[in-house]
């Protein structure tokens, strides 16, 4: 209770098991990394409060199992989300292959106008690299969403991906909020009328 | 099996290939479907459960902080005046040349000054020309209530709890919904346990006693009516259309339990106790109650039922609540008595189940000596108008220990429409209540079905404020009671400018006509310079496709109370009332010009409680004359 904030959003970090995605949340939340593997259990989360544009927004980031044998546990996660990144390993191809079945996962169980992300990680091992950057970039294209390569380990990109990603959330909240008028329904005729008499007034002013 | 079996081979640390997820597509059952074969191990099921209780934690401050952003914008919606087109619609200045510009709220198209509202620009659909809109406070603060608390995106104001709540300790218990996700990952299909078993109980429940589901209520009902008097028969009347056979089936099982009160604390929180606690409680009502129909073992699985179907009702709504302890008390008059655990076993029909129950929250601060009454939601109400509905508001008010009412205004809430399970979620405040004080009053709610042409009673409840104590909130849910002395002086507290009158229907078989016989107005508005009115009624029978179905009264000078006593017919089948409706206008006789407009009523089988009540009487018991008072509206129907 102690602290309070402007917005509170929930992302969530999906791909496939050993790309990095704790690491990475490890990274944007407490700065630190760990070179041990630990398979995550399930489903964890982490907190992080930033500042956008004077506004405090909660993030909070669900971690989940690439596992298969927790999928039940962690699809149950995708509704609540209002952004996904999505990670792949630059230096194994399966992950970046199995991307547009996370996709389809995505259109499956998250909700449809969700903010998605790729990130492809382990960016500072060139030597091993088996997906070229353009291959992710011409995949983000092609889903259009935007990319980046990330590496949680020399710390690079991790913060921009989740500010990124926390800020084109918030450009939505105000983008929908301010295109249709939001809480009910009901006048929207009044709406088309007002923008009629508009263009016309905005005729007569020109001629 | 054939799929599970295939799905082995695959490597499960990575995702499915192509084949596998179309062959999962035509199971229709999503990508999730797949059963691994490995249980959880249990230290697994422990870390799980372990994030679900964190991510509680932060549920629990979003719902909070989110139920800071509603009050805001009810508290300034509270202060609007909303005194019409004319005037702002928050500072209720009037518009004029020398006066404040008049501005066209975006949202609520409602008018609002320069003050009270803020311009902002917006965007075109594609172009980078903007326009500026102006928008009231009380739609720019729900817009920014939307952005804020996520609604915008999950379409609808996520689960929030009132501020007053703050000071209650989070429980740490997990979710159903979170024992779910851990059951699920054990290979069973989708549900939990719990749910499971509640679906088998009621197949058994209902197939061990479906005779008596079928056969008893009409039995019942029948023998309570002869006990409890005419009282019941006006809300029989109506609910009976309204329930289907398992709704009354439930419903006989809350008779049972209609002795037994749901304290519902947030700090106790012991579960397996209160199974058996409402059991006995159940048992103790069947042996003492006079609804003996019903076997006792029947009616403790009903009893158990029913516990269970709130209860799931209850936790899918906000996961917080929790049952505590049920302790039983029956009659509200005697619930000033009443301490929270002790139970009373009284004869249960002082009080008819079947006018529902209501939901509400009281929390006392004593800086500021206000008593804050939160109205969280009502369930069953019974329905007032012919589709089975009602619009309910609460009226409240604190009885003192004189029995007197505390205050002469009594506290409204808005009205919820077309429901007969309303959510209020509304805080009412009363200040200047001193801490001595609360040891002997009552907080007094009654509900009432909004109507233009008067008011409906619904129900009362009355609430002990010995044991709210000041800080923590005090959640409790209350069977409704019927009509006494305090409700009608909350009724009355509404007062009816058009004054009302007394109109008697009938049915005669013999003419085959609806006799309706104008008797009296009382306090209508005086239009004339003399502060009088010459008033006359005019009464239409519509649909009136030959306008042969209009009749008036003579005009009755210099009176606001005039008695008329006149008697019409209106030729019409009983088939054909219920379609029809007759509109009734009291009009102030002018010479020379034209008359004004006093007031006007409506009956029909479209008009709601009392109206319908009256007409549907005059149809079911014909050549008898029914008579009532109704408060007349002020709008002119035939305009």
């Amino acid at each position: 209770m102690a602290k309070t904030y402007d917005y509170l959003f929930k992302l969530l970090l999906i791909g496939d098991s050993g790309v990095g995605k704790t690491c990475i949340l490890f990274r944007f939340s407490e700065d630190a990394f760990n070179t041990t593997f630990i398979s995550t259990i399930g489903i964890d989360f982490k907190i992080r409060t930033i500042e956008l544009d004077n506004k405090k927004i909660k993030l909070q980031i669900w971690d989940t199992a690439g596992q298969e044998r927790f999928r039940t546990i962690t699809t149950a996660y995708y509704r609540g989300a209002m952004g996904i990144m999505l990670v792949y390993d630059i230096t194994l191809e399966k992950s970046f292959e199995n991307i547009k079945n996370w996709i389809r996962n995505i259109e499956e169980n998250a909700a449809a106008d969700v903010e998605k992300m790729l990130l492809g990680n382990k960016c500072e091992l060139n030597d091993k690299r088996q997906v070229s950057k353009e291959r992710g970039e011409q995949l983000a294209i092609e889903y259009g969403i935007k990319f980046m390569e990330t590496s949680a380990k020399a710390s690079i990109n991790v913060e921009e991906a989740f500010l990124t990603l926390a800020s084109d959330i918030k450009a939505k909240t105000e983008k929908r909020m301010e295109a249709n008028n939001p809480p009910k329904g009901g006048h929207q005729l009044k709406l088309t009328e007002s923008r009629t008499k508009d263009s016309w007034l905005s005729r007569c002013s020109l001629l | 099996m054939d799929f599970a079996n295939r799905n082995n081979t695959a490597n499960k640390f990575v995702c499915p290939s192509d084949r596998q997820l179309a062959l999962r597509a035509k199971l229709k059952a999503g990508w999730s479907s797949s059963k691994s074969n490995e249980p959880l191990r249990p230290e697994e099921q422990e870390a799980i459960i372990s994030v679900i209780r964190r991510n509680e934690e932060i549920e629990i401050a979003e719902r909070q902080r989110v139920g800071r952003l509603v009050e805001r914008v009810e508290k300034i919606k509270l202060h609007a005046v909303e005194r019409g087109p004319n005037c702002c619609r928050l500072c209720g200045d009037t518009f004029g040349l020398l006066r404040p510009q008049r501005l066209i709220c975006e949202d609520c198209r409602k008018s609002v000054c320069a003050k009270c509202s803020v311009d902002i620009n917006i965007r075109y659909h594609n172009s980078e020309r903007t326009r500026e809109i102006w928008l009231c406070r009380i739609c720019s603060e729900t817009r920014e209530m939307w952005k804020k608390s996520g609604a915008w995106f999950f379409k609808g104001l996520p689960n929030y709890d009132m501020p007053r709540s703050a000071s209650a300790t989070p429980t740490a218990t997990p979710t159903v919904g979170g024992s779910r996700v851990v059951q699920s990952c054990h290979g069973t299909p989708t549900r939990a346990p719990r749910l499971k078993k509640l679906t088998i109980r009621v197949q058994d429940s209902s197939s061990g006693s479906s005779d008596s589901a079928q056969s008893e209520p009409e039995d019942e009902l029948d023998g309570a009516k002869a006990k409890t008097g005419c009282k019941l028969q006006r809300d029989e009347s109506f609910r009976l259309r309204a329930y289907g056979s398992i709704r009354s089936f439930i419903d006989n099982g809350e008779r049972k339990l209609s002795n037994s009160f749901f304290f519902s604390r947030q700090a106790a929180n012991s579960r397996p106790n209160t199974a058996t606690a409402t059991t006995t409680t159940a048992l103790a009502a069947a042996e003492c109650g006079d609804f003996d129909s019903i076997s006792m073992s029947n009616a403790s699985t009903v009893a158990q039922l029913r516990r269970e179907s709130s209860f799931m009702r209850r936790s899918s709504v906000s996961s917080s609540w929790s049952f505590s302890d049920s302790s039983g008390s029956n009659n509200s008059a005697t619930q000033q008595s009443q301490s929270q655990s002790q139970s009373q076993s009284q004869p249960a029909h002082c009080r008819d189940p079947l006018l529902g129950w209501l939901e509400l929250a009281i929390s006392y601060r004593e800086s500021f000596h206000s008593l804050d009454c939160t109205m969280v939601r009502a369930r069953d109400l019974p329905a007032m108008d012919a589709a089975g509905l009602a619009d309910p508001y609460c009226k409240l008010n604190i009885i003192t220990p004189e029995a007197h009412t505390k205050y002469t205004r009594w506290q409204r809430t808005k009205t919820v429409h077309k429901t007969r399970n309303p959510d209020f979620n509304e805080t009412l405040q009363f200040v200047g209540v001193e801490p001595e004080e609360l040891g002997n009053s009552l907080l007094y709610v009654a509900l009432f079905d909004d109507d233009k042409y008067g008011h409906d009673f619904l129900g009362a409840a009355k609430v002990c404020l010995s044991t709210v104590h000041s800080t923590t909130q005090y959640r409790i849910s209350v069977p409704l009671g019927v009509e006494d002395q305090y409700s009608s002086e909350a009724e009355l507290s509404q007062n009816w400018p058009n004054g009302k009158m007394l109109i008697s229907l009938c049915y005669n078989t013999k003419r085959r006509a609806l006799v309706v016989n104008v008797k009296q107005c009382i306090n209508l508005l005086p239009m004339d310079n003399n502060g009088s009115s010459d008033p006359f009624v005019k009464l239409q029978l519509k649909p009136d496709a030959h306008k042969n179905k209009k009749h008036k009264t003579s005009v009755k000078w210099r009176t606001l109370n005039p008695i008329f006593n006149e008697e019409f017919y209106f030729e019409a089948s009983p088939h054909d009332l219920n379609k029809e409706m007759l509109i009734v206008t009291v009009w102030d006789k002018d010479l020379g010009k034209s008359n004004d407009f006093l007031g006007s009523l409506q009956l029909g089988a479209q008009s709601k409680g009392e109206r319908l009540q009256q007409w549907l009487d005059c149809i079911r018991l014909p050549d008898h004359f029914h008579e009532k008072w109704h408060a007349l509206a002020p709008d002119n129907p035939t305009h």
